[in-house]
This record gives structure tokens, sequence and C-alpha cells, in this order.
């Protein structure tokens, strides 16, 4: 409901009744003192009591003026010569001008202790506000605390609509808004408020601008202020409120909210360039343990290249029919052995970076399996190979393509350092708790319990004094390791009941709608 | 007489000269062009009978070549590509690819998918009697029948629109995104898809009704790319 009176008007017309009724009461009470059976020659200091009394509720103006009233009413009515504001007797001319001096000297303290309490309660009210944002704008992600420490300065600086905006190449983003997927920007009239460096308060100037967001309704302002980081305006706050640009509290809070911003995005940036700088030395920490390990690896099929392409070129010792098939099989399974630890190197080299975005999809285990085995079947050799996997299981939430570079990481290893006849065995258990392990074991020789932990580790290797075997483990299970990560899935290692290395996979599953779910 | 005429745009020199020389041998007559402008006019030239495509190409983007060809033609186009990325060997089938090999490739194998799609390109997908043979698998497609060695297999709707899709085109790679849209229309998109799941499920199907157990084979699992129907000819058991 809207008052029929302006708050001021108001204020004041209260004020007047409020000392109005403090005298008359003051001054029945000082007839009845100063001509009743006590017989009290002078009881003036009780008008001290409306002065205390309005200057503790309305302030120091009213509160002087109240005196004065006071001062007044009293020379008029029990002053001799009465109902005169002539004075006769000069010691009661001395106590009336005392205790004018009392009234007004009391008056003012007790409006001092009014104003400094409600200064306090503003105060309090702004730290408060200040500590919410500071802490929203600290702990949550950036995303969330902006429209988070929006909507509470709104609600405390008594506006309908909060919005931010960035300031981009071409024109600005808007990155949260109190009241989201209402109109979008028009241009007209909008208050800036403009802060001069040091204590001056800050103040609102009307301008015109084109990109002022949406027309607010009749009678409201639309505020802009600029959020500012290292100096620079990186965009701005926008408030719409109605009846006018905000009074001094609302303005610091807006202004507080602004600068908050203003540090949140700063911090932001240097927290993006120290990972960004994360990332860069990682990969060059990657580098540089790639030029010292994997030299070896590399150059042994590259000499085998070389020599078999030596003795094909040699034009003074031509090669007969099967020599020359020879050669070109030897540079085709040197090719093989090159192309596998580059592949490994790339998908090592992605995984340091942090550049993996899985695509997760369900997938039937036994399939995939399946799949990855026959692909691999020709490296695995002459050599018992079981698939105990439940046709029955739900299906498992992975990346297709990732998942299935894991299985051939696991059975190359299993090619590489378990020979035949070593059995190999991959087998899923249903969990307790949900999902399902997938384990792939062999029948090799293993890996000392004192070295399974170091296995992810890239590039070392479990057989590091036995490097005729080619590329360790240490690399493939770095890689196993890192696709896992990035999907999700635990792995876990230890001795296989085969007498070899056992990786264990812990898989998400997935339940499939009803409506799919029909065989 | 010279055998089928290929078109082979290749960048790197020594791989373009190895590869024209060995399928030369194998009696294919090979076009070789460098770059994309020289490639466009041996395609407007000679209309080959099938393209071999690296997509790194020194003067322009490849799928240029692609999109050319499609607007023209349905000749068969083999992707050669380095292992970048699966993301462009995906736009390269989307945008109208049939088949890929990722580099460094064994001679062999892409003599085996050249000839796949010559031979994919020279027949019908279904003979006038309304079928589709692959194999031991034959799709009645007037009865929505699907026999494997003459013995009927029961399929639910999904599965059987599925299995038609991927004998549509044999030899061709076909995209998660393309069998999609085939089978589940725009319904897929709402929450994760199962095309992975119905796809297993379709193998074992065939392979349980199929005495060698062979026919779920007959689908190749394309990790991160998609799924690919051996042609008939080919031979199963290459892993």
């Amino acid at each position: 409901m809207q008052p029929l009176l302006p708050a001021p008007t108001r204020r004041a017309i209260l004020t007047l009744g409020a000392a109005a009724v403090g005298l008359a009461l003051a001054t029945v009470a000082t007839v009845l003192l100063e001509s009743g059976p006590l017989g009290i020659r002078d009881a003036s200091p009780i008008y001290i009591v409306p002065v205390v009394i309005v200057a503790t509720r309305f302030g120091s103006r009213a509160a002087v003026a109240t005196s004065l009233s006071a001062f007044l009413v009293y020379d008029f009515l029990f002053t001799t010569p009465r109902f005169s504001l002539a004075v006769a007797d000069p010691n009661e001319l001395l106590d009336l001008v005392l205790f004018l001096f009392i009234a007004v000297v009391v008056g003012r303290l007790s409006a001092i202790g009014l104003e400094r309490a409600n200064l306090a309660e503003v105060r309090a009210r702004e730290s408060l506000a200040q500590f919410a944002v500071s802490r929203l704008l600290a702990t949550e992600e950036l995303d969330q605390a902006i429209p988070a420490s929006l909507a509470r300065i709104a609600q405390d600086a008594g506006v309908t609509r909060a919005w931010v905006t960035v300031d981009a190449p071409a024109s600005s983003r808007t990155l949260a808004d109190t009241r989201p997927g209402q109109p979008t920007p028009g241009s007209g009239i909008v208050d800036v408020l403009v802060r001069a460096p040091g204590d001056e308060p800050a103040r609102w100037i009307r301008a015109h601008s084109p990109s002022a967001g949406p027309r607010p309704e009749v009678g409201a302002s639309r505020l802009q202020i600029r959020i500012d980081a290292e100096g620079e305006t990186i965009g701005s706050l926008w408030a719409i409120r109605p009846g006018g640009p905000p009074g001094r509290e609302p303005t610091r809070l807006l202004a507080l909210l602004a600068d908050q911003l203003g540090t949140a995005f700063h911090r932001e940036t240097l927290r993006q360039a120290a990972m960004d700088a994360e990332i860069s030395r990682r990969s060059d920490a990657l580098k540089s343990s790639l030029v010292t390990s994997v030299s070896h690896d590399i150059r042994t099929p590259l000499a085998g290249i070389r020599a078999a392409a030596g003795g094909l070129m040699d034009p003074s010792a031509p090669l007969d029919r099967e020599a020359t098939v020879r050669a070109a099989t030897e540079i085709d399974a040197a090719v093989t052995r090159l192309d596998r630890m580059v592949r490994r190197l790339l998908d090592l080299g992605r995984i340091e970076a942090g550049l993996l975005r899985p695509d997760l999809e369900a997938f039937d285990l036994r399939s995939i399996v399946e799949t990855a085995v026959e692909r691999l079947r020709p490296s695995l050799g002459d050599r018992p190979i079981e698939i105990d996997i439940d046709e029955s299981l739900p299906p498992v939430r992975v990346d297709g393509l990732l998942f299935d570079e894991i299985l051939g990481n696991l059975l190359e290893n299993v090619a590489r350092h378990a020979s035949p006849p070593a059995a190999c065995r991959i087998a899923s258990t249903m969990r307790a708790e949900g999902g399902v392990d997938l384990v792939v074991e062999d029948g090799g020789p293993g890996v000392p319990e004192s070295r399974l932990e170091r296995l992810f580790t890239a590039f070392t290797k479990a057989e590091a004094d036995r490097p005729d075997r080619g590329p360790g483990p240490g690399i493939g299970l770095a890689v196993v390791r890192g696709f896992a990560t990035a999907m999700g899935i635990e792995v876990a290692v230890g001795r296989s009941r085969l007498g070899g290395l056992a990786v264990t996979l812990r898989l998400q599953t997935v339940d499939l709608p009803p409506a799919e779910a029909a065989a | 007489m010279k055998g089928p005429r290929l078109l082979l745009v290749e960048d790197d020199a020594p791989t373009r000269r190895m590869v024209a020389a060995n399928l030369g041998a194998h009696a294919y007559a090979v076009t070789e062009a460098g770059d994309v402008l020289t490639a466009l006019r041996a395609w407007d030239a000679e209309r080959p009978d099938l393209v071999l495509l690296d997509l790194g190409l020194p003067d322009r983007d490849g799928s240029t070549i692609i999109r050319r060809i499609r607007r023209e033609a349905s000749t068969p186009i083999l992707i050669l590509s380095a292992r970048v990325d699966e993301v462009e060997k995906v736009a390269a089938l989307e945008a109208g690819a049939d088949d890929y090999v990722t580099k460094p490739f064994g001679m062999d194998e892409l003599r085996a998918r050249v000839a796949a799609l010559l031979r994919r390109a020279s027949g019908p997908a279904a003979d006038p009697a309304g079928r589709v043979i692959a194999g031991p698998v034959v799709i009645d497609v007037v009865r929505r029948a699907v026999t494997v060695s003459g013995l009927p297999v029961e399929l639910t709707p999904r599965e059987y629109e599925l299995l038609k899709t991927l004998l549509s085109m044999p030899g061709r790679v076909l995209t998660k995104g393309r069998l999609l849209r085939a089978v589940w229309g725009d319904a897929y998109s709402d929450q994760g898809h199962y095309l992975h799941v119905y796809v297993s499920r379709l193998r074992r199907k065939l392979d349980a009704a199929d005495p060698g157990a062979r026919a779920g084979r007959l689908i190749a699992a394309e990790p991160g790319i998609g799924y690919r129907v051996r042609v008939p000819d080919e031979e199963l058991d290459r892993a």
C-alpha cells in the first residue's frame, strides 16, 4: 500500500508530536511538584527527560529544538513574573541559562549515541554482505559464485534486478542475471557511478548509454557500475532500482560487489595463467624424459630398417628373390614396432597435456573384449586365451576408442612379457556395491611385489636390465592408467593366480531403460 | 585391357610413388595427384572408378574433393588418414567418404579395402527379388525377414533396421551418427544412446543362428568411429 505522505514529512510530524507530548507531561509534573505538598522550589530539570527521549529517538537537531522549547515554556510559566518571558530574579535567570546549556549538551550527547548505533548497524550490514560475497567468490566456482553474490547484493541494496556483463572485443556478454531470459539490451538513460580516488564519496552521473540493458519501469533507474581489474575496465555491474539512484549505503554495497567481482576476475585470470604454465611445465618434463628414455626404443627398429634398406640398395651385391623378401619383411616388422611406439607416445602426450575428452557410451563388455582379442590374436601367438565374461552383464560405460586402446596395451604387454605358452585370461566379476571388475591376467613371470606400484610411471620398466625385450610395460601401463583415469575408471595391479601380472579395471555399469532392455 | 582406374591423391611424393607402383603392379590404372587442384582436374578428365584421398593436402582442405565428387557421382572414396584425430575421419566419412585406412598402412590391407569398395560399387545392394545378401546372412526386405544359412532369426524392429542399414552399404564404414539417425531418428538425442549394445546383441543373434558362428563377424567395430560390414567375398577371419 502507498503511504499518504512521503517518509521525511511523516518523520517530522512524528518528532513534533513526541516533543509536544513530552513537554506537556513535563509541565504537568513541574506544576504538581512546585505547588504540591512537596513544595520543591525549582523542578526545571524534569524538562531534561523529554529532551533526552527526543534526542535518543529523533537525533540531534530535534533535541536542540526541544531544549529551546523547554527553556521558553519554563521561562513563560514558572519564572517570576509569571506568564511573561521576562525574568526578575537574577538567580532564576542563572538557573534558566544553566538549564538551557545542560539540556542542549545532554540532548546532543544522547543524539550522538543514537547516530553511532545507527552507523554501527549500517556498517555491520555492509560487513556481513561483504563477508558473504567474498566467501562466495573465494570458495565457489566463478560461474556459480557470481549469480549467488549478485542475488545477495540485489536483495540488500534494494534493487529489483541486477546483472553482470563483461566487455568482449566486439560487444559485451552477460555473465549472470538475477532475472535471466528477460528482454535483451536496448539503449537509454543510465546512472553511472563515478568513483573518485581517495575517500571522496562516489556520485551517480546521468548519462546516455547505447547498451544499457532492458528499459526499466517508469520511476525506476538503471544503474551502471564499472568493474575494474588491475586498473582496467573489464565489464559492468548493472541494476534496476525503483525510486531513483540509491543513497549512500546501497551505493557502497553495489560498489563493493563491483570491486569484489573485479578481484575475482583478476584471480581467475591468474589461475588460468598458472594452469597454462603448469601444463607447459609438464609437457617440458615429458619431452626431456622422452629424449632420454625412448631413444633406445626408437633407434633399435630404425637401425633394423637402415640395415635392410642398405642391403636392398647395394648395387655391388644384388640380393636374390628370397633375401629381398626377407629384407622387406624386416623393414615391415620394424615399422610396425615403431608405429606402436609412436602411437603410445602420442597417447601419453595427450594424457599429460590434459587433452583427453572421453565420450562415455554404453557398451557390451564381452563384445568389446572379443574385438580387441581378435585384433591382437596374431601377436599373442599360440597360447590358451580364456574369455570369461557373462553375457547377461549390464552394459559398461566407457569411451569406445580409449577402452579399446587400454585392452590393446594390456594384451600387447601380455604378448611381450609372458611368452607362449603362458596362458592369458580375461574375466569379469560383478561388484557387490554395483559395477563390474574386469581383470586381464597372464601366466608369465610377472612383476616383483616391490615394483608393482612403480609400474604405472611412464618409462620405468620392470625389466630395465633386459633391454632385449623392447619397450617395457612402463609406457603401455602409463597409457592404460591415463586413459582409465580420464574415464573415471580405477586401475589396480597385483599378482595373478596364473603366476603373472593381473591388471584389474573397475568399470561402471549402465542400467538399460526397460524400453531398450528387451532382448 | 587395364583394370579399374584409380585416382591417388597424396602430397607425399615417395609414399605416392610406392603406392602407385604397387597398385599398378596389381593391374590397376593409377592417376596420381599431389594437390587439390590437380586432383579435381584429374577427376573431371578421367572419372576414375575409385578415389584414394589423403586429407592433409598443401593447397586446400581435402574435404573439398569429397564434397565435389559427392555432388557429381557415387564413386567410392577411400581416405588415407594420418593418425591424428578420430574427429577428422568421422568428418570425412560423414561428408561422404566410404572407408579409411590409417597411415602407416600395409599394401595388402590397402588393396583389400580397394577391392571391397569396387565390388560394392559394382553390384546393387538388393537383388531383383528384394533380398540383400551378405555371406550367410539374407534379408528379405519385402517380408522383413532375416535368415542365416537358411535358418530364420528373430530380430526386434530396431535390430532389423540396424542390420538393414549396415548391410545396405557393405564394405563401407558407417559412423555412429549415421547409424543413429537411420535407426533411431531424433529419438536418441535426449539421453545416452545404446547403439553399441544393440550391435553386440545383433552380432550374438546372428552368431547363434549360424552353424559356423561366423555371421556376427560380418559386422566389424571401428572403435571411436562406427561400424563396417565386411563384404561377402572378404575373408571373414581376417583380423
